[in-house]
């Protein structure tokens, strides 16, 4: 098993009244999988993402991240942690504009402390097997949507993350690059990834081994 | 890692390079004035800092109290020295002390250099280096002479000079001395300047021998070193008998004249004056001073504009940091750790202060040569250059980078991931750090402006006060001259008297003002009146003195020729009729040397002899035709002053050839004069002129901000219904508010401060409000304008597009 969300509750108080975010949330996840959530907006698909990713936090319940408590962990260790074996693709592809297509994908092995000719060879890898090797010295201003979001999967693998979370990876994108980023996802999974990712549409969320409905903040079993 | 964070640095600042520029022009020209500035400063407060004895060597002076309050004496008699050593406990070392200028004849070459006398303990207590030469024989007896290494290469050329001999001229006569020591130059910091020294037996009989037990002639400085754990204070007090035991005749003619005692009861008190506040020291109403203040007033106007400059910058990073907050939050779920976004930001805002710093030196070097100009200063670099300095600079440095570059950084590390994706900060659109900051700022410039314009206003007062003679007309210049000079002023009178526009012509042996040669002299004098100390100041006079220099006679008459009496005759003015204290000022009649009788025959009108912050002193003028004329004062008629002008240049030339012609009219000397307030006024006025620049570059970059930061905002107001004037004045408002908060705050400081200085200043300007107002004024107009502009500009914009970039 790689992580096991146990009765989640997250809320915020707003003029008074308590809005749920996430509630009662309970959710396992093996390793080797390829999860879709899917669901309406606000139904707490991002904030689950965010949860799953130690980005944000949450009030009450229980999480466990290759048998380690999350929820009773100090932020130094969880971002140990999640350094080591998460990675992030979103859907505004949060690439950073001021560096090129190499360096973006360069940065989480900068901050790893991996050395100068290990972070070469990898990052040389990683640009052949997305083939963008022509690419790497442009700026992401002046790659489309899909070659951008190309680079912010490969950022996101260049640390071998054992867990790939993806919200709405393709909300920027038009069909064939849908598509492409779609079958690459497929790929990695296939090679061992495990993979979760937020979607509003059934054909991306059918590339999934299994789908996970939320409403309201809550696994929709219906 | 370093490199990376380099390279994005770099791409950053050229993404924003408005606001790269408009900090690095800023922050470069911080840099170079306060650079300029703090040199200046620290070379003047450094002044005789490198005796290894400073702290406890002291120039010893006495206040002696006289009806009209304490009057510091700096001269001492010559058995003072000793007694003091042999009779007050404390003394570790002492030196007689006396400046001059000497005529060395090396073969066939003749030098004038400057000189002082001194006793070989002089070596005991400063610190000469010795470079050759016996240490312990130095300046043994009259016939040693020491020189700097600079006057010994300017007199022996590259020959050793250490044993030459050199002939000396002294008291008329050529004397053989050796040179028994070569010193190291001194230091530009010290206000010694010999370059010879010769013992101090060397001095003439009638200053030294002659009075080898006298008291009452006062002709020399005195330095001593303390003895280790004597205080000054305590030394000071333990003087009191022995002034009571050798001063006895001064104390007592104190006593009758009806001086009271100071505060500890003295009639005559010994001070010690630090060796290191020397060169602050000047005589205020009559007693020696130590003020600072203008070394302080510079350093702090470095310190403010690297204020204003550092908070354009922090609260340009701030604005901008909403801008990066995406990339703030990427790097944060790529792993970045806090303090790893600290340092890259601060590293960030390190690397624009560093580019500053180093073009400011550059500016620095650049304007060295026209600063030490305009100011008259040594200082430079050199100055500047020592460890504690340094280090302090670095810190300094370092402090403002911290601060400037890394609040904002810790601000956005500490930042929430998700809230930094979503790129929103925590913006109430109130930012109150930032308004302080504007606040603090605009109070300094409004603060400098006033200070100028008070300044300029006092400045141009003293300029063209009526000083109650005819300053505009009258040419002075000094008879510089071997041939006698009554026959030169005789020939002058005779050749000018020829041409038309030459009105009158005098002379005196003390010019007014200050000028071209840059002499400036007084002789007091000071007898028994009716068994009662007067002291005046004495001027010889040939005839037409007042009527030359239009000063009104109120009483009696001038000098004139047809008395031959005249010469025991005086002219004294009002000040010295109140002195007198007699009614009838006519009828005074006066002994000087105990047999020589007075009498008055004139009174004029009181006008200002003496620099322009003292009051009217009396004075008496005398014409005993013996005494030598040192300047001649020609009056021209008001037309064509140039052309008079060269009119007497011409006849000078003509009838004394040799030397050159150094007049001017009392109109510039009196200028002259006023360069310590010329300098602060244009230190100050520069000062604040940068900090007005800065404080725009500031408000122009914020006002930009905001615009961009408004621009929805703008374009929601318009399509409701906004005018472009009501949008103006939206986005002006909260501006003018800080610029009119400041003004508060700003106010009474500047009234209070320039209110102390004007009490330096006999005749001062009144302070009123204006002034104040003008300053506000000028700092709103000027915040108007470089926020206008912009502001106008947005609120023109249509509407359709700043909503399209939602």
């Amino acid at each position: 098993m790689l992580l096991e969300l146990k009765n989640i509750y997250k809320w915020v108080d707003q003029g008074g009244k308590r809005i749920f975010l996430l509630k009662d949330l309970s959710f396992k996840v093996e390793e080797g999988e390829f999860i879709s959530i899917m669901g309406p907006s606000g139904s707490g698909k991002s904030t689950l993402l965010n949860v799953i990713g130690m980005l944000d936090d949450f009030q009450e319940g229980a999480y466990t991240f290759l048998d380690e408590q999350v929820h009773s962990m100090k932020d130094k260790n969880r971002s140990k942690l999640y350094k080591e074996y998460i990675g992030f693709v979103f859907q505004a592809y949060h690439l950073i504009d001021e560096l090129t297509v190499y360096e973006n994908i360069e940065t989480p092995l900068l901050y790893k402390n991996v050395k100068s000719a290990e972070r070469k060879a990898l990052v040389a890898d990683m640009l052949d097997r997305f083939n963008i090797v022509g690419k790497k010295d442009l700026f992401p201003s002046q790659l489309s949507g899909g070659q951008q979001q190309l680079v912010g999967v490969a950022r996101a693998l260049i640390a071998k993350p054992k867990l790939l979370l993806a919200d709405e990876p393709t909300g920027n994108l038009n069909s064939a690059q849908s598509e492409e980023i779609m079958k690459l996802f497929k790929e990695l999974n296939n090679e061992g990834v495990t993979i979760i990712q937020a979607s509003h549409s059934e054909s991306n969320a059918a590339y999934g081994s299994r789908i996970v409905k939320l409403l309201d903040g809550m696994v929709d079993n219906s | 890692m370093l490199k990376n964070y380099f390279k994005i640095a770099l791409r950053n600042l050229w993404k924003n390079r408005t606001f790269t520029a408009l900090n690095i022009v800023g922050l470069t020209a911080a840099f170079g004035v306060a650079f300029l500035l703090s040199m200046y400063a620290i070379f003047d407060l450094s002044y005789d800092r490198f005796h290894e004895n400073t702290g406890s060597i002291f120039s010893v002076y006495a206040n002696e109290q006289t009806p009209e309050g304490a009057e510091s004496d700096e001269a001492n008699p010559i058995p003072f020295a000793e007694a003091l050593r042999n009779e007050v406990p404390g003394v570790e070392h002492i030196a007689k002390y006396v400046t001059g200028g000497v005529l060395i004849t090396y073969k066939d070459k003749t030098l004038g250099m400057s000189s002082a006398l001194t006793d070989p303990e002089f070596f005991q207590i400063f610190t000469f280096p010795v470079l050759e030469g016996d240490e312990n024989n130095l300046i043994a007896d009259k016939n040693s002479i020491a020189l700097t290494r600079k006057a010994a290469t300017i007199i022996f050329g590259e020959e050793p000079a250490l044993g030459k001999t050199v002939t000396v001229q002294r008291g008329g006569m050529e004397v053989p001395v050796t040179v028994t020591a070569i010193l190291k130059d001194i230091p530009e910091t010290s206000d010694f300047n010999f370059s010879a020294l010769f013992n101090f037996k060397s001095l003439p009989d009638a200053f030294y021998a002659d009075n080898l037990d006298d008291w009452s002639a006062h002709n020399h400085s005195v330095y001593l070193k303390l003895a280790d754990g004597v205080t000054p204070r305590q030394f000071e007090r333990s003087t009191r008998t022995f002034s009571e035991l050798h001063y006895a005749d001064n104390i007592s003619s104190a006593k009758r004249d009806g001086a009271q005692p100071n505060a500890e009861g003295n009639y005559r008190q010994i001070k010690l004056l630090p060796v290191e506040d020397q060169s602050f020291a000047s005589i205020k109403n009559g007693v020696i001073t130590v003020s600072k203040t203008l070394q302080y007033i510079v350093l702090g106007i470095a310190f403010l504009i690297l204020f204003i400059a550092s908070v354009n910058f922090i609260n340009m990073s701030i604005a901008k940091s909403a801008q990066r907050l995406r990339e703030i939050g990427m790097r944060k779920t790529l792993g970045a750790g806090k303090s790893q976004l600290f340092f890259q930001l601060w590293g960030e805002s390190g690397l624009v202060f560093l580019i500053a710093v180093v073009l400011g030196s550059l500016l620095a070097v650049g304007l060295l040569k026209p600063f030490q100009t305009l100011f008259d200063t040594k200082a430079s670099f050199g100055s500047i250059l020592s460890l504690p300095i340094l280090t302090a600079v670095f810190l300094v440095i370092g402090l403002i980078t911290l601060v400037a570059g890394g609040y904002p950084s810790l601000l956005m590390s500490k930042l929430g991931t998700l809230q930094a994706l979503k790129g929103k900060m925590q913006n109430t659109g109130k930012n109150r750090l930032r308004d302080v900051l504007m606040v603090l700022q605009f109070s300094i410039t409004i603060l400098l402006i006033a200070g100028t314009l008070v300044l300029w206003q006092q400045l141009e007062f003293l300029r063209h006060k009526d000083l109650g003679f005819n300053k505009e007309q009258v040419i002075a210049f000094p008879l510089n001259t071997k041939q006698d000079p009554d026959n030169i002023i005789q020939l002058l009178r005779n050749e000018l008297s020829k041409s038309p526009e030459i009105l009158g012509l005098t002379a005196a042996d003390d010019n007014l003002g200050l000028g071209r040669d840059g002499r400036a002299s007084a002789t007091v004098l000071g007898f028994d009146f009716k068994n009662r100390q007067v002291s005046t100041n004495m001027l010889f006079v040939d005839y037409d003195y007042a009527k030359t220099l239009d000063i009104p006679i109120l009483q009696g008459r001038s000098f004139d020729r047809s008395f031959p009496g005249d010469s025991l005759s005086v002219v004294i003015n009002e000040a010295m009729v109140k002195e007198l204290g007699e009614q009838d000022a006519l009828n005074v009649q006066f002994y000087l040397d105990d047999s020589v009788k007075y009498s008055v025959i004139g009174v004029v009108k009181d006008y200002n002899f003496d620099a322009l912050d003292m009051a009217i002193e009396p004075i008496t003028y005398f014409m005993d035709g013996g005494s030598p004329m040192h300047y001649v004062y020609v009056k021209v008629v008001p037309q064509n002053l140039t052309d008079s002008y060269e009119t007497v240049k011409e006849a000078w030339s003509r009838i004394e050839p040799s030397t050159l012609f150094m007049g001017s009219f009392l109109d510039e000397n009196i200028d002259r004069t006023l360069t310590k307030e010329r300098m602060m006024t244009t230190m100050i006025s520069s000062g604040s002129l940068l900090a007005i620049v800065l404080s725009c570059i500031g408000l122009f970059a914020i006002s930009l901000l905001v615009v961009t930061q408004r621009r929805k905002e703008i374009g929601i107001r318009k399509v409701v219904g906004a005018s472009v004037s009501t949008i103006t004045i939206l986005l002006t408002k909260d501006f003018l508010k800080l610029v009119a908060l400041s003004f508060f705050i700003a106010t009474p400081i500047a009234w209070y401060f320039s209110s102390q200085w004007l009490q330096n200043y006999v005749y001062r300007i009144n302070l009123t409000l204006w002034v104040f107002l003008g300053a506000g004024g000028i700092a709103l107009v000027i915040a108007l304008a470089t926020i206008g502009v912009r502001t106008i500009q947005a609120a023109m914009q249509n509407p359709v597009d700043s909503l399209k970039t939602e």
